[in-house]
């Protein structure tokens, strides 16, 4: 028992004196969340667009599909991502693997489906009389885009912070493409994993704190952003 | 062009939803400077008839003239749209405050900043809803939403407005205001196209009436010569009160 209360208070002591090393893990871990997140978000967003507005004749399927990866496991487009960027993937001749690029392909594959089908429902919910209004009021097709968004922002927001939360928190496809580097790859999750193996506990725990901080203040974020207090008036 | 002439034609027009036809109109004409009504009962066809003349919908086979000149699929955008306004029956106010809102058709085209403050706030006066200009839309009541909507509408000075039963969702209060004010927000210049069930619009603004039945026009005529007789009960049935 004295070891895990010692572990804790040296946990909280590493956080306060934010110690460098734990910064450092800690800012990979954003950048590369930060960076997969831009990215899934731009392709996500006019997608889930097209497939919430426009008919064409796989759109079942296609729904059915991206209903199917949001469970995906973040291990499967890791070992996917890894056939493609190893020395005798396609992609191979580029040496994306172990470095942050790779992560941040893996990443994005994994919260492209979520964020398309996140927004694709709050795009689904909005009142079919927009649509007719921006165009009697005159709007371009720009502009009714534009409108649209506007109308859908906060459930947008809401779905690209919950993509961010899911990479922030997810370990396999880190663990797989990116190696664990020092200062390069070695995120939060996966640096956890790696003090906990060589026994120390204390620096894991204050990564596992700041983790759950980040989680629930995300969360608290989607939850304000979708749910909050007076979000109809906003 | 002179008041009285056709500003807008429709020939031909067949509209189908899921294999049923929604609209057969062999001819119909709408008349500049005028308030031309269209009439029938519920399902009738009558916004779908609206949503085609305000060139919304695209989706038809037919022919549509605007001031004489055919109007091709591709010159039903945004430019020719930009000429008129719709009022319609439920409005969608877009998140924001009232002032956002009536703003909003001013800052598509493009209007600086300036412009469209003067507009919006002679406009707000008029409709007396200047007071309500910061509140979010999400507060308003249901006249509140409908005077904000015509604002909106009328903000552009539109050369064709479009009114979809605009009183039908309305209490008593509201309905009386717009009745009693509508026809001074409308100026010389401007066509209204109006689809309405109440029996004081239609006596006080009507010039000309379209009477639709099961998607086709049964007779369209001014209001002196306009037969009220062959109504069905429900569609401004008592010809006393109308004419």
């Amino acid at each position: 028992m004295n070891y895990y209360s010692e572990a804790f208070r040296e946990a909280f002591n590493l956080i306060i004196t934010l110690d460098r090393e734990l910064l450092n893990v800690v800012a990979t871990s954003l950048r590369l969340s930060t960076s997969s997140t831009i990215i899934a978000s731009t392709i996500a967003v006019p997608m889930a667009v097209i497939i919430a507005r426009k008919d064409f004749s796989a759109k079942k399927f296609f729904n059915v599909i991206l209903n199917t990866l949001l469970s995906l496991p973040t291990v499967v487009v890791g070992i996917f991502v890894y056939s493609l960027i190893s020395r005798r993937g396609i992609l191979g001749e580029y040496q994306l693997l172990f470095s942050s690029t790779g992560i941040i392909m893996g990443q994005t594959i994994l919260i492209l489906p979520l964020i398309t089908a996140l927004v694709r429902n709050t795009i689904f919910s909005l009142d079919e009389k927009l649509y007719k209004t921006a165009k009697s009021l005159g709007a371009t097709k720009k502009q009714q885009f534009k409108l649209l968004i506007m109308e859908a922002r906060y459930g947008i927001i809401g779905a690209v912070i919950a993509g961010f939360g899911r990479v922030l928190g997810e370990i396999g496809i880190s663990m797989m493409l990116g190696g664990n580097i020092r200062g390069v790859t070695r995120t939060m999750t996966t640096a956890m994993a790696l003090e906990t193996n060589k026994g120390r506990f204390s620096f894991a725990l204050a990564l596992g704190i700041i983790l759950l901080i980040l989680s629930f203040t995300i969360n608290f974020l989607v939850y304000f952003l979708q749910e909050g207090e007076h979000y109809e008036q906003r | 062009m002179n008041r009285g002439n056709k500003i807008l034609k429709v020939e031909n027009i067949d509209k189908n939803i899921n294999n049923k036809q929604i609209l057969q109109i062999r001819k119909y004409s709408v008349i500049k400077g005028k308030f031309n009504f269209i009439i029938g009962a519920n399902g009738s066809g009558k916004t779908s008839l609206l949503n085609i003349l305000s060139m919304i919908d695209n989706d038809y086979q037919g022919t549509i003239y605007y001031k004489g000149k055919i109007i091709s699929k591709k010159e039903r955008n945004c430019e020719l749209r930009r000429r008129f306004s719709v009022i319609w029956q439920e409005p969608y106010l877009y998140r924001g405050n009232v002032y956002h809102n009536i703003a909003l058709p001013l800052k598509l085209r493009g209007f600086n900043k300036k412009i469209i403050h003067k507009k919006v706030k002679n406009i707000s006066q008029k409709i007396e809803i200047d007071d309500l200009l910061e509140q979010s839309v999400y507060t308003l009541s249901g006249g509140e939403r409908q005077k904000v909507s015509i604002a909106r509408a009328l903000v552009t000075e539109p050369e064709i407005l479009f009114v979809d039963e605009a009183t039908t969702n309305l209490d008593e209060e509201s309905i009386n205001f717009f009745n009693s004010h509508f026809a001074d927000l409308v100026t010389e210049e401007m066509t209204v196209v109006m689809v309405s069930h109440d029996r004081r619009q239609i006596k006080e603004l009507a010039d000309r009436i379209a009477y639709l039945k099961k998607g086709k026009i049964l007779s369209s005529q001014a209001r002196e010569e306009f037969d009220f007789s062959q109504l069905g009960a429900g569609i401004c049935s008592s010809i006393e009160e109308i004419v």
